[in-house]
């Protein structure tokens, strides 16, 4: 009995000892941080984008390859619109596919889920987010003033939205420049906001056309939602085609004045020297054959 | 001084027929220029596929052969027209010898630009359509104008020994006759015709110098007016030019001791020609030097991330041992041993100046190589034969084909014209002896 007993310890210690072995090399996988947000480009194109981060020495740092799946109002196979893996910078892009517009039109909310799948260093996790469908409706006058509305979906009806911080911005190549001094504005009461555009003397394309965007960045509720206007306020940009100018890069026959001048006088100095030698060749010939 | 006669000094600079080892030494000579022309027909027919260029290293040993060749004709310059003009007479007995050098070294390096060009069909394009602003048609220009240049500076020294030639016909084979008859019969040794040649002489003297400057400014600039690590440089023009006086000038002291021996030239090539142009070689060492400690101290001092790789793969890298192999054997040793009077004796000056030359080649691949194997976006997706570049056998036999083509052309002139010019050396120990009867004459 005393045997039977003293066995059946060691065993419990022995099962003990390992599903504590067990249980620590589960929890060597870090935690993994997911962030969903939502895009709404110039009404037309909407796009999740899913953002992977961990805690490293008290710093997030971003986490690249791990698979997210996306889904619509609920985590089951019928909902799933997508997967997509993170870049080098954490984030993982879908593009609402065609396939989801039956379920897409079905509300003016909805929710979106992104779920990461568990690696061999991360716990899977989730994040999801509600939106409500919403547009921004850019409108402009001769004096150079943007008025945009922001509307949300009510139903089947687009309702104005008060409080809601939006920007008026021009689109350049590498960023939005704001159109004057103000940086947000606030809808009012019909959801419009009003501006003038001060940005005199901006570079536009070649018919002096610039791209306007209202936008409204990282609401809880709305997303982030654009829309841009193509208005001719810029400055015409001349293209001077250098293709026929004298330059050093340019085709042959098209050489600077100044490094044709240099270049045809040294050659015709320093040939001229060496056809003047080789007369002089010549006359030690003639010298010679008289002498002969 | 020893008191030699005109018959005398005439018989013993008379080019004379190849022995057994003239003999042996064209016939190697010959051979691998056959095997290198075998090689370029592979290249033709093949591609340069056949080479181990590619993508990144698209200049081989091919340009390192060609710059090589542009430098060591530098002497030509150095020696005849820098020194004439000058009137250092010690050098009379070296000035062919320079000007053979030069003629050879910058006929191959116009033949090696034609080897490197996959499709040399295609030659004529860069008449029809060079662009002035490029650096390449500069160098085509130049190297045209130089070799003209040298050809006249070798020619019109060589008249009154034609004259002499002619003469001794019964020294020399009809062929040989034939031709000494059509380039010089015409030379009667006139006042007119000696003051001509003078002047022309003094001319190309003064002429050939900024033109030497030039080509190999021009040469440099190749490299110089890019923008890569290794090469974005304003040091490259003088650190070109000093590098070509010294691979020269160590040229000329191997020639020197190799005619020497051969042709028992102990009177006109002395002991005293070795130790003069061993202090010169000493000289050009010490200047290239310091070019060289420019070129490379400066940017490693500054260590720009984009020449960090190239300047850690030179120091201490994938090229350390060729790069310092490269600094020790073409200056350093030769610096050692020209600095001390017993180094400048024969033997030891010609070990030097083969240091110089050897080392003087491997500095060029220095040159070439390495910067391109270090391009500024990094190489990716690429396959394993383009990060590395060793040459293939084709390259190694189409250049040592090119440099024993360059040699066959001096050893050829050797033997056909006098390496040391009769006419100068016979009015110098005329002037020699008349001085020192005069001195004599004086004492008594």
């Amino acid at each position: 009995m005393m045997k039977r007993n003293i066995y059946l310890f060691w065993l419990i210690l022995l099962l003990l000892i390992t599903s504590a072995q067990i249980s620590k090399g589960q929890s060597s996988k870090r935690e993994l941080s997911v962030n969903l947000s939502y895009f709404n480009q110039n009404n037309s194109i909407q796009y999740l984008s899913a953002q992977t981060k961990t805690k490293v020495d008290g710093k997030f740092q971003n986490v690249a390859g791990i698979p997210i799946t996306f889904y619509i109002n609920s985590e089951i196979p019928n909902n799933l619109i997508g997967k997509a893996i993170t870049n080098e910078n954490g984030y993982a892009i879908l593009f609402i596919p065609p396939a989801a517009q039956q379920i897409w039109k079905q509300n003016a909310k909805q929710t979106f889920l992104a779920v990461s799948a568990s690696t061999p260093q991360f716990e899977s996790n989730n994040a999801s987010t509600e939106i409500t469908k919403a547009k921004i409706v850019i409108d402009t006058g001769t004096d150079k003033t943007i008025t945009a509305t922001f509307l949300a979906l009510n139903d089947s009806t687009w309702q104005p939205i008060k409080s809601i911080d939006m920007k008026l911005a021009i689109k350049r190549f590498d960023g939005d420049l704001d159109i004057n001094e103000t940086p947000t504005y606030t809808t009012d009461s019909l959801g419009q906001i009003s501006g003038v555009y001060k940005r005199d003397n901006l570079p536009g394309d070649s018919k002096g056309n610039i791209v306007l965007v209202a936008k409204v960045e990282d609401n809880d509720q709305f997303g982030n939602l654009s829309s841009e206007k193509i208005v001719p306020w810029g400055t015409i940009l001349k293209y001077n085609s250098q293709f026929d100018k004298r330059t050093l890069f340019a085709r042959s026959g098209r050489a600077p004045i100044w490094l044709e001048l240099i270049a045809y006088s040294i050659m015709i100095s320093v040939w001229g020297i060496i056809i003047f030698l080789i007369l002089q060749i010549r006359k030690v010939i003639k010298l010679g054959k008289n002498v002969g | 001084m020893e008191n030699l006669d005109k018959q005398k000094i005439t018989s013993d600079l008379l080019p004379a027929k190849f022995g057994k080892r003239g003999t042996i030494w064209v016939a190697i000579l010959l051979a691998f220029c056959a095997i290198g022309l075998f090689a370029y027909v592979r290249q033709l027919t093949k591609g340069l596929i056949v080479t181990s260029m590619r993508d990144y290293v698209s200049w081989g040993i091919y340009i390192s052969n060609f710059v090589f060749f542009v430098a060591i004709s530098l002497v030509g310059s150095l020696i005849t027209a820098i020194f004439r003009l000058n009137n250092v007479h010690w050098s009379t007995p070296l000035t062919r010898i320079a000007e053979i050098i030069a003629v050879s070294a910058i006929t191959f390096a116009a033949i090696i630009i034609v080897v490197d060009m996959g499709r040399p069909d295609r030659f004529y394009n860069l008449f029809l359509h060079g662009r002035l602003q490029s650096p390449i048609i500069w160098d085509v220009i130049v190297i045209t104008t130089y070799f003209f240049i040298s050809l006249l500076l070798l020619y019109f020294p060589l008249l009154p020994d034609l004259q002499i030639l002619i003469k001794f016909k019964d020294k020399t084979n009809r062929t040989l006759y034939r031709l000494y008859c059509f380039l010089g019969s015409f030379w009667k040794n006139t006042p007119q015709q000696i003051n001509i040649s003078a002047k022309a002489l003094n001319i190309l003297s003064i002429t050939i110098i900024p033109v030497a400057f030039a080509i190999h400014t021009v040469t440099s600039w190749l490299f110089a007016t890019t923008y890569r690590p290794g090469w974005d440089s304003t040091n490259f023009g003088a650190y070109f030019i000093s590098g070509a006086f010294l691979v020269g000038a160590g040229a000329v002291l191997v020639a020197m001791y190799v005619f020497r021996k051969e042709y028992q030239l102990e009177r006109y090539i002395t002991e005293v020609h070795f130790d003069k142009m061993g202090k010169v070689v000493v000289m050009l060492a010490l200047l290239y030097l310091y070019f060289n400690v420019n070129e490379f101290l400066v940017p490693a001092f500054k260590m720009k991330k984009p020449e960090e790789d190239h300047l850690k793969g030179l120091f201490n890298g994938e090229f350390a041992f060729v790069f310092w192999f490269a600094i020790i054997t073409s200056m350093i040793l030769p610096i050692i041993i020209l600095l001390f009077k017993k180094g400048r004796k024969p033997f030891p000056a010609f070990v030097a100046g083969i240091l110089v030359v050897i080392g003087s080649w491997f500095k060029r691949y220095i040159i070439v190589t390495p910067t391109l194997l270090h391009p500024f976006l990094p190489m990716y997706d690429v396959p394993q034969s383009y990060r590395h570049y060793f040459p293939s056998w084709e390259e190694w036999a189409i250049a040592i084909g090119s440099l024993a083509g360059a040699l066959l052309i001096i050893t050829i002139f050797a033997r056909i014209f006098p390496i040391i010019p009769i006419q100068e050396t016979i009015e110098e120990f005329e002037e020699k002896s008349d001085l020192s009867l005069k001195n004599k004459q004086n004492v008594s």
